[in-house]
């Protein structure tokens, strides 16, 4: 991803520009809005979102107070479903990973659940939950808490055994050797695990808001969709991948910044 | 050279391990003095680490049995500490913390932790390193952070798995010749693994080679060299013939036992 290299490159001056990668990305963008706009103008019906649709109505969309409070409403949603799922996943995952009995009964059912799609049992969770909140947060949590376990479960499972041997001639108690050894040596997995947590949690939140109509960005989206009002539902996305873009950004920042022995230069 | 009545450190009888159907080492006996550095040679796989592990109470033993100050090697205990082949640093601790390991274990104070901990690190050289991270230092400064951490515990046996067998031959000098004088300072009894038979005449009172498949001890060689023992010990013309006797004693079918290794493997 390094720039500099590329411009260090020999190679004909003028080229220097062209191979500059921020160049090439923001090039591409504009390409790709242009192409958008065009082909929409072109062939679309006027309601349908657009560039320059989405430009005038987003920092109106964005001041909008019913519209802040169903980001929040969201965006909560899938944080506190995903502090739930790093919790209890977490607790549950290391003890599947260091208890041997514990981890063949259940791993069977968790790499199942795991690979149940959420989208699925939505009906189900509804029926147990009633068509409320509660019902989003239960699916953002079933989305998250798996990923979460089956990640914490390998990171429990692989720490180092020369760590764990050193732990054991200087006579560490379990609990010591869990915070010493088994915590630090599955952080990377955790973080995966929670990466990919993160990704599944905002789609369970959106579908299940679609389903339950309930406020949120999803059904936000939903409304505006039915209504015609597609410029300010797609606001609604960008919102979307923007929280899905920090986290990731605040994932690998907190990688760097506190635990800068994983994955070193 | 030793006084026939001390009451040994170490005293293995009639020690062996055997792994399912596979006898590593049989018929050990071994009685180590106070102050007496024994050192263990032999070829690759004859199970100088398996020995090691096993008078730290890391695993037990199949037949025989292991006392420390008289008292049979059940666990790992207080008062013996290893230094590994492997070092066994903890990636995500600096080297002050991964000194201060041991410390931390055996419940000593925090502020006493932090007065002692600097002690250590410059016994061994490493002063100015101590928030550093393992990735961040060669080789040769992680042994002497895994030394440290073994000595900052005041043990009354220290075991040395290969300590140097991972670093360069250069680095491995200055560890040996540092560990020399750390060892003239504060005396302890010490079982010093080896690959090297200099690294053994240098360090060892007596040298005990461990040969055969299943091994055990072939010959103990007495080291009749003066303490303190320094660069000028290399030079001296007992030393050759010392290493001269272990070499023909260890290399007479030296390159059968690798075939077998292979063939067994
Ligand atoms: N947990 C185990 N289960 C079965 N066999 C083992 C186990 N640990 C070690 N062994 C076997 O015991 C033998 C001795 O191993 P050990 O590591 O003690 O050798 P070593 O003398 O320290 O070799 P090196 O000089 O290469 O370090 C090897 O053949 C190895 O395969
Ligand atoms: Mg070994």
């Amino acid at each position: 991803m390094s720039g500099s290299a590329v411009l260090d490159a020999d190679g004909p001056r003028g080229y220097a520009l062209l191979n500059h990668p921020l160049f090439l990305k923001a090039t591409a963008g504009l390409v790709l809005l242009c192409l958008w706009e065009g082909v929409v103008r072109w062939l679309a019906p006027p309601y349908v979102a657009r560039p320059s649709g989405i430009a005038q109505v987003i920092l109106g969309v964005l001041g909008n107070a019913e519209f802040l409070s169903a980001a929040g409403a969201t965006l909560s949603a899938v944080a506190l479903g995903l502090f739930i799922s790093l919790i209890t996943g977490t607790l549950i995952g290391f003890l599947m990973g260091r208890i041997m009995l514990l981890e063949q009964g259940l791993r069977y059912y968790v790499n199942s659940l795991f690979a149940t799609p959420m989208v699925a049992i939505m009906p189900l969770l509804t029926l147990w939950f009633g068509y409320n909140t509660d019902a989003r947060l239960a699916a953002v949590v079933f989305a998250g808490f798996f990923s979460v376990t089956v990640n914490a479960c390998e990171g429990a499972r692989s720490a180092p055994l020369e760590c764990l041997e050193v732990a054991h001639s200087f006579r560490a108690r379990p609990w010591s050797t869990l915070f010493d050894v088994i915590f630090p040596s599955s952080l990377p997995y955790l973080i995966a695990g929670v990466r990919l947590a993160a990704g599944r949690a905002r789609v369970a939140a959106v579908v299940a808001e679609f389903f339950i109509s309930i406020p949120g960005l999803g059904y936000y989206i939903l409304y505006n969709s039915r209504t015609f009002h597609h410029n300010e539902a797609f606001v609604a996305v960008i919102v979307l991948v923007a929280a899905g873009v920090g986290f990731e950004a605040f994932t690998r920042w907190l990688t760097r910044r506190y635990f800068p022995w994983h994955r070193p230069r | 050279m030793k006084a026939p009545n001390t009451p040994p450190r170490i005293r293995i009888a009639a020690a062996g391990k055997r792994y399912q159907q596979h006898q590593i080492f049989e018929n050990v006996d071994l009685t180590v003095g106070e102050r007496e550095v024994v050192a263990i040679i032999g070829p690759s796989g004859c199970g100088k680490t398996t020995l090691l592990r096993c008078i730290d109470g890391l695993i037990p033993l199949t037949q025989g049995e292991i006392l420390i100050e008289g008292s049979p090697m059940l666990a790992p205990r207080a008062g013996v500490a290893m230094v590994f082949q492997h070092f066994g640093l903890f990636p995500w601790k600096t080297v002050h913390d991964n000194v201060a390991y041991g410390l931390k274990l055996s419940g000593i104070s925090k502020a006493e932790i932090n007065e002692r901990v600097p002690h250590f690190v410059k016994l061994v050289g490493l002063s100015g390193f101590e928030k550093y991270y393992p990735y961040q230092i060669s080789g040769g400064m992680q042994q002497r952070c895994g030394l440290a951490r073994a000595l900052a515990t005041e043990p009354r046996v220290l075991l040395m798995d290969e300590p140097f067998g991972a670093v360069d031959a250069q680095t491995r000098e200055i560890l040996q010749f540092e560990l020399l004088r750390i060892w003239e300072d504060t005396p302890t009894t010490m079982v010093f693994v080896t690959h090297s038979i200099e690294e053994a005449v240098l360090m060892g009172d007596r040298i005990v080679v461990l040969k055969g498949r299943p091994s055990s001890v072939h010959e103990v060689v007495e080291v009749d060299l003066p303490r303190p023992r320094d660069r000028a010990t290399l030079l001296l013309p007992h030393f050759a013939e010392l290493r001269e006797h272990v070499w023909g004693t260890l290399m007479a079918d030296a390159r059968q036992a690798e075939f077998d290794v292979i063939k067994n493997n």
